[in-house]
């Protein structure tokens, strides 16, 4: 009995020490590339217009709302708050990105996604719908964990998590995937 | 609905549950208000990052609302003459007429313009060249807020109607506004055709009343519908760009700067 829960908690700590490295290398995803488009406005622009997808009065707006989206789910992802709210809706940014790359390939336009910085038409030969998306998906698999599993450490969570787990500490134990 | 409702409708519902339940609600209860807090700060935080980023990003993009348009003096000394949607300059007796197509906001013809307008002049002063600009308004979307490419290319028309083509379309390409942000406004224009000398209120209207748009918009569907000026996009044709100089049918190259001397002499 006492080898089991020993065993239990052994992998109780090794998902927490993944999912904290999940929720940091997501999270610096979301700086790096809010970043890198909030630096440089007027290309974002351009990269947000060259998916051909929104009415011309609204690409302004998204444009300038889209960087600033990804550095506060980045900050929220540091400081590990509301960790499975904040999983779903990076889940539904990247799975609106992935949609966006999909119509420009399916419809033929040549442009580059803009994903970190940059975008907008290229040459025919230079696009690389593949790579995006596939790049995409890799960080929405980190999404998904967190969404499954958003118990990771040095959360501003735990503390919540903490203290409802003092509570129901005597009547049922813990189920390790407690959310904000 | 406000707190003290919701209070209040939690309270029914606890009576209600009973006893047999008391323990089970008090078990959930403090999760639930726990999870409320962190949606709202959730919710609030975002949204005041968001909307204070929008704000930030707008006033920055906004460089070309503080000033007018820089004037770039022009030495030109031929004739110039507006032939529907094009502007034609030189000579009509010189040995190289050249077709230009460029679009105002694009940086690659800022980059030809400033790079080659001089040589250009002196030939067309000259008489050795003769150029037909036609200006397209390919990247009309991506100003913000979208129209300059238009708005440039159709008073660059008027302009050339008032005889100041040669300083106002080398002004807008030495001052040329950045892709995906503001561009220049009807009125900054008409300000620009003011400094160049212009003083016909029919120049000012021609602006504001987008006088030259559908020739403009006709003058970019007639090059996309151009044999040699398409190029090959998996097998679809697709016009190949600005800026675009060809000489009859040939498409030249214009990567070394030596081009022009090297076609006139």
């Amino acid at each position: 009995m006492a080898s089991v829960a020993s065993t239990s908690v052994r992998t109780t700590r090794a998902l927490d020490a993944a999912g904290t490295l999940i929720r940091f290398g997501l999270a610096a995803v979301w700086l790096v590339s809010g970043w890198l488009k909030a630096s440089d406005p007027n290309q974002t622009y351009v990269a947000v217009q060259a998916f051909d997808v929104l009415p011309p009065a609204m690409v302004g707006t998204v444009a300038a709302a889209i960087p600033f989206l990804e550095l506060a789910l980045g900050v929220l992802l540091v400081a590990g708050f509301a960790t499975r709210p904040v999983g779903v809706m990076s889940a539904v940014l990247l799975l609106g990105f992935v949609a966006a790359v999909a119509q420009a390939w399916a419809r033929g336009l040549s442009i580059d996604c803009g994903c970190f910085g940059g975008g907008g038409a290229v040459a025919d030969g230079d696009t690389r719908y593949p790579q995006e998306i596939a790049r995409d998906i890799g960080f929405l698999a980190l999404a998904g964990w967190l969404i499954v599993r958003p118990r990771t450490l040095f959360a501003v969570d735990g503390r919540f998590a903490g203290r409802v787990e003092v509570e129901e500490e005597p009547t049922g134990g813990r189920s390790g995937t407690h959310g904000a | 609905m406000g707190g003290a409702e919701r209070t209040a409708r939690r309270r029914r519902q606890q009576q209600a549950s009973g006893a047999r339940n008391a323990v089970a609600s008090a078990r959930s209860n403090k999760p639930d208000r726990i999870k409320l807090v962190v949606g709202a700060v959730l919710a609030v935080l975002i949204a005041a990052f968001v909307v204070g980023g929008v704000l930030l990003t707008n006033a920055s993009k906004k460089e070309t609302e503080e000033r007018g348009v820089a004037v770039a003096q022009s030495a030109a000394d031929y004739p110039v003459r507006r032939d529907g949607g094009v502007v034609v300059a030189g000579k009509d007796d010189a040995k190289v007429t050249l077709d230009v197509y460029e679009d105002f906001l694009c940086p690659g013809c800022g980059s030809f313009e400033k790079r080659d307008s001089d040589t250009i002049e002196q030939k067309l002063t000259a008489g050795t060249l003769r150029i037909r600009y036609h200006m397209l308004p390919m990247l009309n979307n991506l100003s913000d807020p979208p129209g300059y490419s238009l708005d440039a290319a159709n008073a660059a028309l008027a302009a050339a109607d008032a005889g100041r083509f040669p300083a106002f379309h080398k002004s807008l390409f030495a001052d040329q506004p950045v892709e995906g942000g503001r561009g220049w406004s009807d009125d900054q224009l008409i300000a620009l055709g003011a400094k160049l000398g212009i003083s016909s209120s029919d120049f000012a209207d021609a602006v504001r009343t987008g006088r030259h748009d559908s020739l403009v918009r006709d003058v970019f569907r007639k090059a996309g519908e151009t044999p040699h000026l398409q190029a090959d996009n998996n097998g679809q044709k697709v016009f190949v760009g600005t800026p675009t100089i060809a000489n009859g049918t040939t498409v030249l190259d214009i990567g070394d700067p030596g081009w022009l001397t090297a076609l006139t002499g």
